[in-house]
Parts: structure tokens; sequence; C-alpha cells
């Protein structure tokens, strides 16, 4: 295991990292006491990169992507997005900046069941106030290969189709960081290798960057690197590691 | 954001559904009002019936002219109806909407998550949950005001020949108070929409990914602010009803309990559990686990618990407070009439009975025969004129049969140009003895007339205007005793004078009654023409608060699906289930009817206290069928909507549903 523990080495000025966590913290404080969901977490995620955030339940995984995406503040630390810190924005600056630079995939496909795909797709250009450009979306449709489907409701799809609607919403504003929590955790091996290979393009093709966390070896093995996360801390990183690898370091990060 | 408001309601239409009832059926009744109000403005009468009174003005108006009706055939009373039920109806779609939005909004907190996650600013939450609220509401004010238009045909020729509007009312154009009812909808309905929108707008992109959508636990202090100042404000409404307030207590009486409802409703999540827990106490006692299971959800989920008990609450005490209260009007007046006549026996004269009074008088054991004329006297003020019954009296025989020792000033000056006016009529319009009174009499002769008595209010027994009966006689020559109060004399027993007016009575269709028999056929006069009045503002009220009891229970047990199928998984019989949800609409209705009690018997007590201080023997009238009817009919929706979709939803669905 190359353990790259928290270091605090930035980039230089001309390629600003497309993510930037800097020593973030998140306490929860509730009647039955406090809890450190995070314990200080830095690291850089470069542009184009594709990284899996792996760990146990509990591990703050799911903490640490909701902080990066600006869905909860952290206590302490800052992140910025493209050199933009979140922790200065109002929460409309924040709607506007998570509409034109993020995407989000999640294990609940989080589809609206009233619109149809097409509009499914449409509606985060059509929150910005423009009207969507046709080709446009029949682009984005045809690069998750949902032709034809444009017209159907998310009932009459079925789960792998309906996370590619949702990976095609997630396109569509062409965001520079996608966020990913657990994107095949209800999806069969193969249909998960279909959207595996979409987040892969992604990065590859047009140079987005993926955050992704997930608990399944074999998705993180789609990941440049793996970053391990114990007790609120990273406790290490994989660069590109096989299922097996993966599944080796979990299991020994367990164990510890 | 339209566009996906648009959307949002055709998927979301079962939600939405109860939203469209509701304001569908309020527009429905104020435009029903609103016809009907602009039908009785239409309405004229005969011009040759009426006349013109100038005004000298003052006070800041200016000297005018103003038609009066002579014969008394207005539409003034249905028009008094038609606004209270219009208020009535505002004010209880304004709750129901309010409610229901809210519910919609918050069946779909992880869908407004979502939106936000995807980039939607809390503005535009805001509008959509707006906009969805503009299309159910356009929708439902035009079906609304189409009903209307097509139920006023039907309310006027109810409304017709009664004793609210004695005329013959005619549609008039519907298209001004149908345009106001349905521009008032939208109105109500945004306005009810606008906190449900602002809570939508609060709702953080985080909820999108949560699972159950848990309901904030406490109310905010705005919230609680308002509840207080409402409260505040009854306290004061309710204080004023009190002897000395003068005829306002009736309209107090009537309105306090709204404020109380709209008090207790806002502090409802504060208040509701602690009742809900006393009710529980024999629940938990007799039952097992269902009693107990059903106490800590009404306990532990006040605000659902409340909002579910808000329109029991409010329909069982507005309703109730009209009911008790209008019967203890009731009673009062029986008891002025009981106070006021001391002659022991009452003759009933149908209205071409021909001359009566030689007849009486020469029956032997007869002392004093007292009949009064009415004449019709408009009294003209600074500003206005109105019609008002005047009675002529012949002093000194009517002191003998009817209590009428005055306040101030002395009955034997009551001859020549000179009146005798009732004490509330003397506070409202500030005459004392010696003031001039402009009037014109019903033969359109302008005169002025000096007060010299002011006497105890007696309505039913004296007109509020006394005037000399030779005054009345020579304005309205033609005019007869509706009624003689008879004192005989002394010795002679009422039974035996009531046998021989009878036999000298016979052919003439008059009615020789005893003083009691009297009363109590005015009493029930009085109940009767309150009935309509009742139907036509607790009907509507009623039909449309089933409607939201039922709305809102529907809506809230439909919720719950999940929590069902949940507890069957572990190992809950459909039996069980059932059994808890019925203990707890039973409870939630319990609590709601516990409060509309209280508002009810404070309003209707003090009004009786106010309306009664002072005379004896009032008798004490309490509407028992009514108020337990209205109490059952809350009982049986409360539950009843709780069990209906509850039984849907468990013969639907199996417990492997849970996992799903």
């Amino acid at each position: 295991m190359t353990s790259t523990a928290p270091t605090r080495q930035y980039a230089e000025p001309s390629e600003t990292p497309a993510l930037l966590l800097d020593g973030i913290t998140k306490t929860y404080r509730s009647k039955a006491g406090t809890v450190d969901a995070l314990r200080g977490v830095t690291h850089q995620f470069a542009r184009g990169s594709f990284t899996a955030v792996m760990g146990a339940s509990g591990s703050g995984k799911s903490t640490l992507l909701q902080c990066a995406a600006g869905l909860d503040r952290p206590t302490t630390g800052a992140v910025l997005l493209g050199g933009v810190g979140l922790q200065d924005l109002s929460e409309v600056e924040l709607t506007k900046l998570r509409r034109q630079q993020m995407g989000f995939v999640f294990q609940a496909y989080n589809l609206l069941p009233a619109l149809t795909v097409y509009d499914n797709v449409a509606l985060p250009l059509r929150l910005t106030g423009r009207r969507p450009r046709r080709e446009v979306v029949d682009q984005v449709l045809a690069q998750v290969g949902l032709e034809g489907k444009a017209r159907r409701r998310p009932a009459e799809l079925s789960g792998g189709q309906q996370q590619r609607v949702a990976i095609a919403r997630a396109l569509v504003t062409k965001p520079a960081v996608f966020f990913a929590d657990e994107p095949t955790g209800a999806l069969d091996s193969s249909t998960s290798r279909q959207i595996l290979g979409l987040l892969r393009e992604a990065t590859d093709l047009a140079g987005q960057t993926v955050v992704m966390v997930t608990h399944d070896p074999v998705a993180a093995g789609y990941a440049e690197r793996v970053l391990f996360l114990s007790d609120g801390l990273v406790a290490g990183s994989l660069d590109r590691g096989t299922p097996q690898q993966i599944a080796a370091a979990m299991s020994e990060l367990e164990e510890r | 954001m339209f566009f996906l408001s648009r959307q949002t309601v055709r998927r979301h239409l079962p939600l939405y559904a109860g939203s469209f009832v509701a304001l569908a059926v309020g527009v429905f009744l104020l435009g029903l009002a609103a016809t009907a109000t602009a039908a009785t403005l239409a309405y004229h009468g005969p011009i040759a019936d009426s006349v013109l009174v100038d005004l000298p003005g003052g006070g800041g108006v200016q000297p005018h002219q103003q038609r009066v009706t002579l014969s008394g055939a207005d539409t003034a009373g249905l028009q008094v109806v038609l606004s209270l039920m219009a208020a009535m109806s505002g004010f209880i779609t304004i709750f129901v909407i309010a409610s229901t939005f809210a519910f919609a909004v918050a069946a779909r907190r992880r869908e407004v998550g979502l939106l936000r996650l995807i980039g939607a600013t809390p503005r535009q939450v805001r509008r959509m949950v707006l906009g969805e609220a503009l299309v159910v509401a356009l929708v439902a004010s035009l079906t609304g005001a189409a009903l209307a238009q097509l139920a006023t045909p039907l309310l006027l020729a109810k409304a017709s020949y009664t004793d609210l509007a004695p005329v013959k009312l005619e549609s008039a154009s519907p298209w001004l108070p149908l345009g106001i009812t349905v521009a008032i909808g939208l109105v109500v309905a945004l306005l009810g929409a606008r906190s449900a929108a602002r809570r939508a707008g609060r709702v953080g992109p985080v909820e999108a990914l949560r699972e159950a959508a848990l309901e904030p636990p406490r109310i905010g202090v705005v919230r609680i602010g308002f509840g207080l100042v409402f409260l505040a404000a009854a306290i004061v409404m309710l204080a004023l009803i009190r002897p000395g307030t003068g005829e306002a207590v009736m309209p107090l009486a009537l309105f306090s309990p709204m404020i109380l409802v709209i008090s207790l409703t806002l502090l409802g999540p504060l208040v509701v559990p602690w009742i809900g827990r006393l009710w529980a106490i024999p629940l938990v006692r007799w039952t097992s686990a269902s009693g107990r299971l059903a106490r800590s959800n009404v306990v532990a989920a006040p605000r659902r618990s409340a909002s579910l008990a808000a329109p029991i609450l409010s329909i069982s005490a507005i309703a109730g407070s009209m009911v008790l209260s209008l019967s203890f009007a009731a009673d009062a007046s029986s008891a002025i009439v009981r106070d006021m006549l001391t002659a022991p026996i009452v003759i009933t004269a149908p209205e071409n009975a021909g001359k009566l009074a030689e007849r009486i008088r020469s029956t032997p054991g007869v002392a004093e025969a007292d009949g009064g004329i009415s004449v019709g006297i408009i009294r003209a003020d600074g500003d206005s004129a109105q019609l008002a019954d005047g009675e002529g009296i012949d002093p000194a025989v009517a002191a003998r049969t009817r209590n009428l020792t005055p306040i101030t000033g002395d009955l034997a000056q009551l001859t020549g140009k000179t009146v005798a006016i009732g004490k509330e009529m003397a506070s409202s319009a500030h005459y004392r003895v010696g003031s001039e009174i402009p009037v014109v009499f019903a033969d359109r002769t302008k005169d002025s007339l000096r007060v010299v008595a002011i006497v105890p209010d007696g309505s039913g027994v004296n007109g509020p205007l006394l005037v000399p009966v030779e005054l009345a006689r020579q304005h309205a020559p033609q005019a007869e005793p509706e009624h003689w109060f008879i004192q005989p004399v002394d010795g002679v027993e009422p039974a035996q004078l009531m046998g021989a007016l009878d036999r000298q009575l016979t052919g003439t269709g008059a009615q020789v009654v005893r003083a009691e028999e009297w009363e109590r056929q005015q009493d029930d006069g009085v109940r009767k023409s309150n009935q309509l009045g009742l139907i036509m503002l607790i009907g509507p009220a009623a039909l449309y608060s089933g409607i939201a009891i039922a709305n809102t229970l529907l809506m809230g047990s439909l919720q719950r699906r999940h929590e069902f199928v949940t507890s069957r998984l572990l190992g809950a019989t459909p039996a069980q289930i059932r059994r808890m949800v019925l203990w707890e609409s039973t409870l939630v209705g319990a609590v709601a009817l516990t409060l509309g009690t209280a508002i009810t018997v404070t309003a209707a007590v003090l009004l009786r206290h106010a309306m009664t201080v002072g005379m004896t023997q009032v008798p004490m009238t309490v509407p028992w069928g009514t108020l337990l009817g209205i109490a059952a009919v809350c009982m049986v929706l409360a539950v009843g909507s709780a069990l209906v979709p509850t039984g849907f939803i468990l013969r639907r669905s199996h417990p492997s549903g849970a996992v799903e």
C-alpha cells in the first residue's frame, strides 16, 4: 500500500486543482454528545482525475462527500472548488455554483417522477433560466445510450436506465466535478460496468473530475486513485489498484 | 418554474385533490353568497311603496336624501346572514387551504431537496410551490364559481318570502360577484400556500439524501407570537361580552370563537399533546398495546396531531357556540317578555278580524284591555334613516298591563307629539328626555317628536317607539291591534274571564290564551326564525369542514403507508393496526372536541350573563340534540376518514413491501 499520509502540498498556481479540501473537520452535536465525523481531511483532486473514496460504515466518507459538494458546511477548514472557497458563498451563490460546476449521481436515482426523461435531463438547464437546446439534451441522452427513451417517465425504465438518466442530467451542464455516492449500489454487475464506464468516459474524454464514494472494490477499480478513510481521517491511498488489491487494502485497514 | 408546477400538479393529483375540493367548495359558498347579495342589492321594491327622507348630515356627512321602504319588506336580514356566511366560508377556506398545502409540501420534502440539489435556488422552489397553488386555485375557483352560478336560483327561491327577505328575489348579473369571488379564491389560495412555500424554500439539498422526512420538532417563535396575539384579542373580546356593552354582545359572542380557533390552531402543537395525554389515561388503562401506541403517535407528532385536530376544533367551536349562543339569546328574549308582561291573558287577532275593541271592553270582568296600534315611523338621524316599529298606546291602560315604569321621564306626558323610547335605542342614538326626533310617518307626513320618557327594553311586548294612541290613529287610521293584553277586574279568575272572552269573540278568529302560552309562542317564533339563519350559516360551513376533516385525515393516513407496512413486517396484525388508528383518531377527535366545547361554553355563558343580568326566571334551553349531533358528526368523520384509507392501505399491501 503506497501510503500518502495527509499532506499539505499545494499544486503550482497554473494548475489549480479541481477540488481542494483543506483540513476540514465536521463535528455533529446532539443531546447524546458530540460526534467527530471528520477530524481534519486535506486532499486535492486534480482536474480530470477519477478518485474513489472508501471506508467502513461510519468512517466519514459520506460526510466528506457532502462537505466537498457544499451540501453541508464543515465545522473548520476550507473547501475550494476551482479555486472558489465554498465557505464564503451565500446559499444562493452556492446553489448557482452547484448547478454550473457540480453534477450528482446517487444510489437512489433521484429523478422527478412527474417529468419525462427529456424534462428530467433538461431541468438543470431550465433552472438556470435558459431554454434548453434540444440538440444538447438529445446528445447527452445519446451519450448515455438512451436514444428514443426521451418521452418515457422514470417509472417506465429499469434501474440501470434510470441511473443513466441521472448521469445524463449531471452531464448536461458540463460540470467540472461529479460527485457520486454508491452510484452502482442498487445495480447488477453488468449494468454497474456500463455506469462506471460512463463516469470513466467523463474524465478521459471531457476532462471532468469524478469523486465517488463506494464500498465496492470492483467499482473502486475504475478509479485512478482510491482514498481510504478511517475514523474521519485519510488512512492512506492506492493508485491504479486492481479490485483484488483494493479489497486487500480494505481488509487490512479494517483489521488495524 | 411554472412549467414544473404544471407537471408536478398533474403527477401529484391525489395530493392536490384535497386542496382542490376544499377550495372549490369554499369558492362555491363565497360565490353563492356573492350572487345572492347581488340579487338583494338589485331588489328595490316598488317605488310607490317608499319615501325619500331628507337627512341634514353633520359630522362630515353632506346633507342628502335616502329612500326608505315603508312596508319594511326589504332584504337587510338576508344581507346580514349572507355576509356572515361569506365571512365564515372565507375564514374556513384560508384555514383548510393552508393546512392542505402544508401537507402537500411536507409529503414531498425529499423531492424538494432533490430540486435544491440539482441547482434550484430557495426562491425557485418557493415559486414552484406558489405556481402549483395557482394551478390548483385557478381550476378550483372556476369550478366553484360555475357551481355557484348553477345553484343561485335554487338559493334565491328558498330565501324568497321568508322572514329574512319577505320579497321575491331575482338573479342579478353574475359577472361582477363571481369575478370578485374567483379573485378572492386565488388570493386565499396563494395566502394559504405562502407559508407552505416558505417552508419548502428552507428545505436543504441534503434532504434529498435522507430517508424519512421527520417533522421539525419545535414550532417557530413567530407562530407562537401570533398565537398569543390572537389569544389576547380573543380574551379582550370575551371580556367585552358583559352587561353594558349593548347590542354588540351578540356579534362579539359569534366572532370571538373564530379568533380563539385561530389562536388555538397556531398554538396547537403546544396544547394538543397535553390534552391528548389526559384523554389517553383511560385509553392506556383499558387497552393493551394499541392505546399506548396511539398515545405515543399523538404526543410525539404534535404538529401532525394539531393539524388533524384543527378542522374538527374549528367547526365544533364555531357551530357549537353559534347554536348555544342563539338559544341563550332566545331564552333572554323570552325572559324579557315574561318580565314585561303583567297581564295574565293575551288575545291575538288575525289580520281581518274587524273591530274587536268594543266586544272585548264590553265583556264583564275585563278591567283593562290594552291593544296597541302599530304604525311605521321612519326615524332620521344625521346620516341615516330607518323604519322602526312605532306603537300607539294609551299610557294609563298600558301601565297596568305591562311593566312600563320609566327609567327617566314621565309616561303621563305621552300626549300630543311625543314619544317614549326604549333604553337601548336611547343609548345608541344618544337621546335624552326632551330631545326632538325628526320622523316621517307611514302616510308620508313629516314631523318631529319630543322624547318624554325612556322605558326598559321589551322587544316582543313593546315597540321600540311608543307614541300616544291618538297620534298613531291619526297616521294609520285603518290599523287594528294585533294583540290585546287583558287585565281582569280584581277578584275575577283569569280562567273564568277567558271563557267569557272566548264566547264573546266567537267567529272573529281571535284567540284567547294565557300569557304563559303566548310567551311560549313568541319564543317558538324567535327560535324558528333563528333556525333558517343557522341552517344557512352552519350548513355550508359544516359541509365544508366535513370535507376538510376527511381531507387532512385521508392525506395523513396515506402518508403513513410505509409505517403501516413496516408494522406488519414486525408482526402487527391488520386488526391491531386498525385498532391503533381507531384510538389515535378518537384521541385527536376528543382533544379537538374538548377545546371546541370549552370555547362554546365560555362564549355562550358570557353572552347569557350579559343579556339576562337583573332578570328573574330566565329559562335555560340547551339544544342538546343539535350540539351532540355536531360532536357525533365530527367524531364519525374523524374516525371514519382515518380508518377507511388505513383499511385500503392494509388490503393493498403486503409486509414484504417494507423492504422495497
